[in-house]
């Protein structure tokens, strides 16, 4: 009788949208779209903060309740926190034993800044971040697109050092503001911006134009050698020129047509489930109109509270981060599974979206193209380690999915750290044997065509 | 007659060297060494005046090379470097003996240097041998053909100084120009450095799309930083009244009459405190939450009290400052603040710190003051002393503007006593009686920093005519140069298209000044030669010349005075420039000179990618100690040779704990005599050369020894092959060896010989220092064994014997390596072949000054090569 009722169709995913679009749409970046040639690489991080439940083998919640499936490779089975993901069984992976090693014994509120990046940011004192997964793509991937990536929050802004409300984190470590209000992120996809930046590139173009000018003037009195050298200043200066010249052409190009009509824009978070939908149909959109490559998303924060806590009230329960705290109390671990069973059931609304929608450019369809990953960098309460870790798609990026990876040593039955509900607990010594998520990291790169063989100072990929 | 003196020359050297290194008889003291040293220089044998001005250029002297060279080559080397063996892939009887025109100068430029360094033949070849009188006939042939050579091609230089500014030079001229004394440039990428390390040659200095906009958005943003538009902005003002703070305790305790609170000093003394001087009364106070004062003017003074805050060692007074602060903007603390006592061994000092609370269990601090700021004014006559901190440029609370409480929204300042206070009856305390924090605090409304860009003028009203002012100034300051109205013309037309976008014409004209700073007239130096210029080689101009000096000395930008001479066409009269010299190297920017300078040549950076020199302040010490030894040296023109061994060191006391050198406190650097026993003296000792050439565990020979040839020496050794063999740690034969036995079990290897045999014993002598650069006599319980033997048989006994054998025979060589280097980084190029004649030249020059390090930056500057495009 569960399993029927949880068996979820397409249909109820649209319905459960509340917007009636379909193909007319789709047609319409089909059509109005640049003429795509090479089928788009995508990338989606979800994070989630608070971790998962995973109460001790003997308790009588472990079958129904834990997170991770029971079994293993191909042969395993959801609990039913994560059974809403059946229908896509074949387009999941689930992975355990990864985390960031620098964070094992970090308490768990610091840890939504270093999930992307894997900086050795610690608990206290000066602050250092680096830049993380999506921007390393979003460098390769950004130039081909409006948008080099759509960074999204619940909370928005960038919240505090170690109290980040991004996933995002550039070069040189600075964290990305998080956009969180629909209507702005849909203003930015499919509406013209203000004057002001045409103005500003205008602005910026006559300067280059000055800068040109003199410096030729300049070069005539140098010798030959030092002309070659004036020339790589006179290159750079060019291909900034190019730059703002492409960055013009997107100002000057049409945006994408899209019918705002069924879109609930002015969702809030405290509206948890219209606006987790709306802002998952963004990204579905984003990715579909190829306004951008790359996205994140934070759903709350670390140690959260206040409106943003409130999520969970989707599936009627109280604040996200006390529910953690709670596991022990009567129907504890159900609570805490229950607000996880309904994270993956949004995540897998959208995977679900993505599969249903064939690639404009004939490969598949749209899931089979892009990697989006969901996961958060505390298991147990407040614990570092053995990140909750789904993959959906990716197909022709070569993830072979309908598998749950258990990697490291020591810890095949999830049970390190499990049912702790102290502070002991995160501070307690690292017994089993985890595997840098970095390497996830690398090999998730590669695929998306990145040539690199390391991050975040770990070097190799995992073998998936 | 002169072959006759240079054997006894060499016979001198070697008499000194068997009695060091046989240990038998009493070695020289390393001063005499110095002495010994300084008359074996061929520098100073030389009685030729040193030409100043361009000789006819020599032709190849082949015949000489026929009749004396060639016969002694061919019996001494031929059968290693001939047809029958190649060592060193070196085949002597087929290089061409005209260094002028021939393919081989570079390969006879090494024959000299394993001549005069008597690296070759090897001494356990006796069959080889070279007589004294010969060596020193082919070292002299070829010197002098390389000389001619390097003549020959000084009109054909392979680098050419015209570059970039680097990024700390860009800082510097940007702070100079604009008036901010904070760093403005992070956000540019770091460096490249050479083989030599030096990050300012113009051969790596690189300019691409992306450094060329970060320039634009910099200019932009220290321009909006400079300039102000609009009434004086009301400044945010917290006032923490000591006095007040007390008044507010005793009022309390009046309400509620118990024994609370207040207390006679009876507790312990040492303890963070509202202290009443008078009356002994004293109350416990840590922390405090100020809130901005309405109608508060800051600045003011209020009469000193008797009520203080008493602030013992490494203790912090917290405040909450709320949510208050502005987010741009200079925030000034102001602290009025004593000594508790003057004993002059103890020292006490305020630094800023800056946190929030983000989250429970998160939080962040940072240092936001760049120096602690010494306390030194009496306790009954306190002083002010001020930090100015940027809020934009520090780390804040994010949360400071919402509207829900949590997560926290306020943020803290911290007051922090640095103190080497012991304990004891009167341990020294800070004593604070009135603090103030003012933002955005101006010296002055509008601020120096605009009204320097927004010159007052009759032609105010005017913008065409006061625009042209504005650039007229801004223009030729930032360009080193007098302008031109067509360069004027220009920068108006861009002012004529951006103004209808802005409100005034003072934002209009920020962005047209932004642009004047990405011109390569700013990012770059530009050797014009001025018309007319026929000499060969070229001359640069005044206006460079004024560049050149700034770079060199200030990194940065000439100043006013500069400037005009140069404009003037007086900077090259000797007096003039001599004048201009003493007064650079007198100012403060100078010490960006020997900082960066001695960043650069010894790899200071090195220091920063090791991991085990854990206490900050010591990894701070190490790092300033060469800075400070390089510019006590500079600023009382000492010897260079004093780099090898001094009989002084300059360290702070966090150093002089380090090295065991006693009664030195307070944290800056100062001279202090050392004994033989303490093992230190010079730059070869410094902890930093010592940690950083280390394993992070124990002492690394090789990169010891590699680290002394290529910095010290200037002789670096080739790149290692491809495939070097591991040494195989998990072989227990291995495991069981000291390093230095593992080491020659390495060296052994046929495949790592040739190489080894020439760096290890250099890093061997380094031994007795450990990781941490402390002084040993055991490793593992087994006595330090640091003697060892360079190729050319020389034995060094440790640190001292090679310190020895540096003094009485290796002076002319580092004499040579510093003016190589310190005229590499003063150009900002690479030096060649061509360049060869001047740096003997300056060797020459420098060793007859008696090598005065001040000497050596006048020479340069005077030198034909500093005065060259």
């Amino acid at each position: 009788m569960n399993n029927k009722s949880l068996l979820l169709s397409r249909r109820t995913f649209l319905r459960g949208t509340g917007l009636a679009l379909a193909l007319p749409w789709f047609e319409t970046f089909a059509k109005g779209g640049r003429g795509l040639t090479e089928t788009p690489r995508r990338f989606l991080s979800v994070y989630h903060p608070d971790g998962v439940g995973l109460p001790l083998r003997s308790d009588p919640a472990w079958r129904d309740w834990s997170w991770f499936p029971r079994g293993g490779g191909k042969d395993f089975e959801f609990t039913k926190v994560l059974d809403v993901l059946e229908p896509l069984r074949n387009d999941v992976t689930i992975y355990s034993g990864l985390s960031h090693p620098a964070a094992r014994q970090v308490h768990g509120h610091s840890n939504a800044d270093q999930y992307l990046t894997g900086a050795p940011i610690g608990g206290e004192g000066p602050y250092r971040n680096t830049i993380s997964l999506d921007q390393v793509y979003a460098e390769q991937a950004g130039n081909l697109t409006r948008h080099s990536s759509l960074v999204m929050s619940t909370n928005g802004g960038v919240g505090g050092p170690r109290g980040a409300q991004t996933q995002s984190f550039n070069r040189e470590g600075r964290p990305i503001p998080a956009m969180n209000k629909p209507k702005e992120i849909f203003d930015l996809l499919f509406v013209a911006g203000s004057k002001d930046a045409a103005a500003r590139l205008a602005r910026s173009k006559s300067a280059l134009d000055l800068l040109m000018d003199s410096t030729r003037s300049l070069g005539r009195q140098l010798s030959r050698r030092d002309q070659e050298t004036l020339k790589q200043y006179l290159d750079a200066v060019r291909d900034t020129e190019l730059k703002l010249t492409k960055a013009q052409g997107w100002i000057d190009a049409p945006f994408p047509k899209v019918d705002a009509r069924n879109l609930h824009l002015d969702a809030e978070p405290k509206e948890a489930r219209l606006y987790f939908q709306t802002m998952y149909e963004l990204i579905y959109l984003a990715f579909l109109s190829d306004s951008t490559r790359v996205a994140t998303f934070q759903l709350g924060r670390e140690n959260g509270e206040g409106p943003h806590d409130l999520l969970s009230m989707a599936v009627g329960l109280g604040a996200a981060h006390g529910l953690t705290h709670e596991v022990k109390k009567p129907g504890g671990w159900e609570n805490l599974g229950t607000y996880n069973r309904y994270q993956a059931e949004e995540f897998g609304r959208f995977a679900q979206r993505l599969k249903d929608t064939p690639e404009p450019t004939g490969m598949g369809n749209m899931l089979d193209n892009t990697l989006a990953m969901h996961g958060s960098a505390s298991s147990s309460f407040h614990l570092s380690r053995n990140y909750p870790i789904i993959s959906a798609g990716g197909r022709n990026l070569g993830f072979a999915n309908g598998r749950y990876l258990k990697f490291g040593k020591g810890n095949e039955d999830n049970q390190a750290g499990a049912g702790i509900d102290s502070d002991a607990g995160w501070q307690g010594k690292v017994e089993v044997e985890e595997l840098p998520l970095a390497k996830l990291f690398v090999t998730i790169l590669q695929r998306l065509g990145v040539e690199t063989d390391s991050f975040g100072g770990s070097t190799g990929a995992l073998t998936v | 007659m002169k072959s006759a003196t240079i054997t006894a020359v060499l016979g001198l050297v070697s008499a000194c060297v068997l009695v060091a290194a046989d240990g038998q008889s009493e070695a020289i003291t390393l001063e005499a060494a110095k002495e010994q040293g300084r008359a074996n220089s061929r520098f100073l044998r030389d009685t030729k005046p040193v030409a100043n001005t361009t000789p006819a250029i020599p032709k190849a002297n082949v015949a000489e090379f026929r009749k004396s060279v060639w016969p002694v080559l061919n019996r001494s080397c031929v059968n290693c470097h001939g047809p029958k063996k190649t060592e060193g892939r070196l085949r002597i009887d087929q290089l061409d003996p005209d260094l002028l025109t021939g393919p081989d100068t570079e390969r006879w430029r090494e024959v000299v240097d394993a001549l005069s360094n008597s690296e070759m033949p090897p001494q356990d070849e006796p069959d080889y041998a070279i007589a004294d009188a010969d060596r020193g006939r082919m070292v002299d042939w070829l010197n002098g053909e390389l000389h001619a050579a390097s003549l020959a091609r000084r009109d054909s230089r392979e680098h050419s100084s015209f570059r970039r500014l680097t990024k700390y030079e860009y800082d510097y001229a940007l702070q100079d120009l604009l008036g901010l004394p904070y760093a403005l440039a992070n956000k540019l990428p770091p460096e490249t450095a050479t083989e030599d390390g030096f990050k300012n040659s113009s051969e790596l200095l690189q300019m691409s799309a992306l450094q060329f906009e970060t320039y634009r958005e910099i200019a932009l943003k220290a321009l909006g930083r400079a300039t102000v538009s609009g009434e004086r902005p009301q400044a945010v003002n917290y006032i923490l009244s000591i006095p007040e703070e007390m008044e507010k305790v005793e009022g309390k305790k009046a309400a509620e009459p118990s024994d609370q609170g207040k207390q006679k000093a009876r507790k312990p003394r040492n303890q963070q405190q509202l202290f009443n001087r008078e009356t002994g009364e004293s109350v416990p106070f840590t922390a405090g939450k100020l809130v901005p004062r309405t109608g508060a003017v800051a600045g003011q003074t209020p009469p000193v009290s008797p009520v203080v805050l008493v602030l013992p060692r490494s203790s912090e007074l917290k405040l909450d400052l709320d949510r208050f602060l502005p987010d741009e903007g200079t925030m000034r603390v102001r602290i009025r603040v004593g000594r508790s006592t003057m004993n002059p061994d103890e020292y006490a000092s305020l630094r800023l710190i800056f946190s929030a609370h983000t989250s429970n269990d998160a939080n962040f601090s940072q240092v936001i003051s760049e120096h602690p700021i010494p306390v030194t004014a009496p306790g009954d006559d306190p002083q002010f002393i001020h930090f100015d901190i940027q809020l934009g440029d520090i780390q804040r609370n994010p949360f400071r503007k919402l509207t829900t409480a949590f997560p926290r929204r306020d943020e803290f300042l911290h007051v922090h006593n640095i103190s080497n206070a012991a304990g004891g009856e009167e341990p020294l305390q800070v004593l604070i009686d009135h603090l103030e924090i003012s933002s955005p605090f101006y010296e002055q409304w509008p601020p120096r920093t605009h009204t320097d860009i927004f010159i007052e003028s009759a032609n105010r009203a005017d913008e065409q005519t006061y625009g042209r002012e504005v650039l007229n100034r801004f223009l030729k300051r930032a360009w080193r140069r007098p302008v031109t109205a067509q360069d004027i013309n220009r920068f108006m037309a861009l002012f004529a298209r951006y103004r209808p976008e802005f409100p005034t014409f003072e934002e209009a004209m920020v962005e047209v000044l932004a642009t004047a700073l990405a011109t390569p007239e700013f990012l770059y130096l530009t050797p014009v030669a001025p018309a007319g210029e026929t000499k060969s080689p070229a001359r640069i101009g005044d206006l460079e010349l004024a560049s050149r000096l700034a770079v060199f000395l200030w990194c940065s930008l000439p100043d006013d005075e500069l400037q005009e001479l140069a404009e003037r066409g007086k900077l090259r009269d000797p007096e003039v420039l001599a004048g201009q010299v003493q007064r650079m190297l007198a100012h403060p920017r100078s010490g960006r000179f020997s900082r960066n300078f001695v960043e650069q040549w010894l790899g200071l950076d090195g220091l920063n990618s090791v991991t085990h020199v854990k206490d900050a302040s010591l990894r701070e010490a190490m790092q300033e100690e060469p800075i400070a030894l390089f510019d006590e040296a500079l600023r009382n023109n000492r010897s260079i040779m004093d780099f090898i061994h001094s009989e002084h060191a300059m360290v702070n006391e966090r150093l002089a704990q380090h090295y065991g050198i006693p009664r030195v406190y307070g944290p800056h650097f100062r001279k202090v005599p050392i004994t033989p026993q303490m093992h230190r003296g010079g730059i070869l000792t410094g902890a930093a050369i010592l940690a950083m050439n280390s394993d992070g565990k124990d002492s690394h020979p090789l990169k010891r020894g590699v680290w002394m040839l290529k910095r010290i020496l200037h002789d670096p050794p080739p790149p290692p092959p491809p495939n070097v063999p591991e040494v195989d740690l998990t072989n227990p034969e291995i495991l069981k060896m000291t390093l230095k036995e593992r080491i020659t079990d390495h060296r052994n290897k046929a495949a790592c010989i040739s190489c080894h045999a020439k760096i290890d014993p250099w890093g061997i002598a380094f031994e007795n220092y450990d990781a941490m650069g402390v002084f040993r006599t055991s490793i593992k319980d087994r006595p330090v064994d640091a003697t060892s033997e360079l190729s050319n048989h020389q034995m060094l006994a440790g640190m001292d014997g090679l310190k020895r054998y540096l003094l009485t025979d290796r002076q002319d060589q580092f004499a040579r390596a510093m003016v190589h280097k310190l005229t590499a980084y003063a150009l900002g190029r690479p030096l060649s072949l061509g360049d060869r004649a001047e740096v003997d030249s300056l060797t020459a020059q420098l060793r007859r000054r008696d090598d005065g390090l001040g000497d050596l930056v006048r020479l340069i500057i005077g030198s034909t090569l500093f005065n060259s495009r």
